[in-house]
């Protein structure tokens, strides 16, 4: 089945999230991670940070903890189209599974209890394989997140979901 | 913190970084569900499990990637990673005896920055790998 390149360059949504102290901490533990660093400010002050940090995967969490709906932008492209939805949505019904492939951070500066980022994604790319009789469609979405405060882009993440059927 | 930070000039290529084990149980599945906010069955429900054809539940993958990146920063120091990724390759089952693994595969200098790229990989007992990653840390010279 063709796919519908256009969406590659797309805008998948705009989001506004606060990282607070509670989840981090919890999160940390939920990974096996008891480092004091991210339990304490004084620990993380003593190991060099400004506030308490985030463990290196929180970026995949951290909008269900702090993406509060009042805080969210008005002009979210996401609220008109939802591309994630649609497209894979649109695979689902012919059947298959979904699976996520490969994530991947990119840091810029570490993401700490206090900031409140602003993320902003798009499709970066959208291809199929055959492999093995299987049809496997590829979708990899990118997010940048910025420091509300100075501009200064903090994370970036990549997800690679597969639809196979 | 007492931890003294590792340095650029104290690796070298091959070098591994810690081993870190953990056995999987259901208590880590629901923990990690409340903390992402993934509440998928398929994660803490067996009997949704059981009834999709799944033997039991299964770890959720960005736990898997977290662990690892645990193991990552145990070795690199919190706050020194500049880029990790993760490929799923595997599911992991409650009883999966998980090993992390880094290794130094590469150091350099670029604009000034001290850097070291490493390969990871989460294998269970029987070294079937579950999840495979790298990354590159910026170390203090």
């Amino acid at each position: 089945m063709a796919i519908d390149k256009s969406i590659i360059g797309q805008p998948t949504g705009k989001s506004r999230i606060v990282i607070e102290r509670g989840p981090v901490g919890i999160f940390a533990r939920a990974v096996k991670d008891d480092s004091p660093i991210y339990q304490s400010p004084e620990a993380a002050r003593a190991a060099g940070f400004e506030r308490i940090p985030v463990p290196p995967t929180y970026g995949f969490a951290m909008s269900y903890w702090g993406g509060f709906p009042e805080i969210q932008p008005a002009d979210d492209p996401g609220k008109k189209r939802n591309i994630l939805m649609e497209v894979m949505g649109g695979l689902m019904s012919q059947g298959g599974v979904i699976l996520h492939g490969e994530q991947e951070f990119v840091y810029h500066r570490p993401i700490m209890v206090g900031d409140v980022l602003a993320g902003e994604g798009k499709v970066v790319d959208f291809y199929e394989r055959e492999s093995k009789g299987k049809v496997m469609t590829f979708l990899i979405t990118e997010n940048v997140y910025r420091d509300e405060k100075s501009g200064q882009p903090v994370l970036t993440t990549r997800m690679n979901l597969i639809h196979r059927r | 913190m007492a931890r003294s930070k590792l340095t650029f000039d104290q690796v070298k290529e091959g070098d591994a970084a810690p081993v870190q084990r953990h056995e999987l149980n259901r208590t880590d599945l629901v923990m990690y569900a409340g903390a992402s906010g993934d509440f998928n069955p398929m994660h803490h429900d067996d009997t949704k499990a059981t009834a999709a054809g799944f033997p039991s539940v299964f770890g959720h993958g960005m736990f898997s990637a977290g662990f690892l990146a645990k193991a990552l920063t145990d070795y690199v120091g919190i706050g020194s990673l500049r880029h990790f990724k993760v490929r799923f390759a595997k599911q992991t089952w409650p009883g999966d005896d998980l090993t992390a693994r880094c290794t130094v595969v590469r150091k350099r200098v670029e604009n000034g920055q001290h850097l070291v790229d490493l390969e990871c990989s989460l294998v269970d007992g029987k070294g079937e790998v579950k999840v495979s990653g790298e990354a590159t840390a910026e170390l203090p010279a």
